[in-house]
């Protein structure tokens, strides 16, 4: 899982690469620090190659959207795949977040 | 067809179940958004039993049998650890918004999701939990 951050002053953007399980969301935990950091900000989540994702996963997501919530920032899915969508749609989350196809 | 898979209690071993999943829908074949799907929920099963089951520090086996029929494949998943039925776990509440919704919780129901029947059992010292998906 590589996940490439980019800042612009008003805009985190973090680009997913791979598959997002259990270990490598428990690496990521640590490489979202700044977007948890800059959560007043809007983060745009690029997953136009995020190929998988698991409850751990999600988890991150929503740390970061309730981060989001209380620093006054927003999260943004950007170019997620039919079966990412699915997962998001299935555990009730996609509805919190602004999704944007590319 | 049947094949088993036996993991240990680390999770590093994920990528393992990942690659045992995706040989099995070429094998049976399944499709590969099924087969996706699948892989969810064995690896939130899966992956419970890894984090849960033994105590911190010792080392425990996670053992997948799948049997794949014409119209269902059947996984069981058992361990010698701590019983537990995941089976009791009060659903996920997903109806609620942002600063109420717990940040766990969604393994379980991913697996009930996506399985069509979900079944546990005490068979001895080990857990049983059996997982039924109905394909076409």
């Amino acid at each position: 899982m590589e996940i490439e951050i980019t800042q612009k002053e008003n805009e985190m953007t973090a680009r997913l690469v791979g598959r997002l399980d259990t270990p490598a969301s428990q690496e990521a935990a640590a490489k979202i620090q700044p977007l948890l950091d800059n959560a007043e900000k809007t983060i745009v989540m690029d997953c136009t190659e995020l190929s998988y994702i698991s409850s751990s996963g999600l988890r991150l997501f929503l740390m970061l959207r309730k981060a989001c919530a209380a620093k006054g920032g927003k999260v943004v899915l950007r170019s997620i795949n039919n079966d990412i969508r699915q997962v998001f749609t299935m555990t009730g989350l996609l509805s919190l977040f602004v999704v944007e196809d590319a | 067809m049947k094949k088993t898979l036996v993991l240990h209690n680390d999770v590093r071993e994920i990528p393992d179940l990942a690659a045992f999943v995706e040989t099995l829908a070429e094998e049976i074949p399944l499709d590969p958004g099924l087969a996706m799907s699948l892989n969810l929920a064995l690896e939130e099963a899966v992956t419970n039993v890894m984090m849960y089951a033994y105590p911190a520090g010792t080392v425990g086996a996670v053992t997948l049998d799948v049997d794949a029929e014409k119209d269902r494949v059947v996984f069981v998943l058992s361990d010698s650890g701590v019983p537990f039925d995941p089976t009791a776990v009060p659903p996920a509440d997903i109806s609620l918004g942002v600063e109420d919704r717990p940040i766990g919780g969604l393994g379980i129901f991913l697996v009930r999701q996506i399985m069509d029947s979900v079944v546990y059992a005490r068979q001895g010292d080990r857990n049983v939990l059996t997982l039924t998906k109905l394909i076409a």
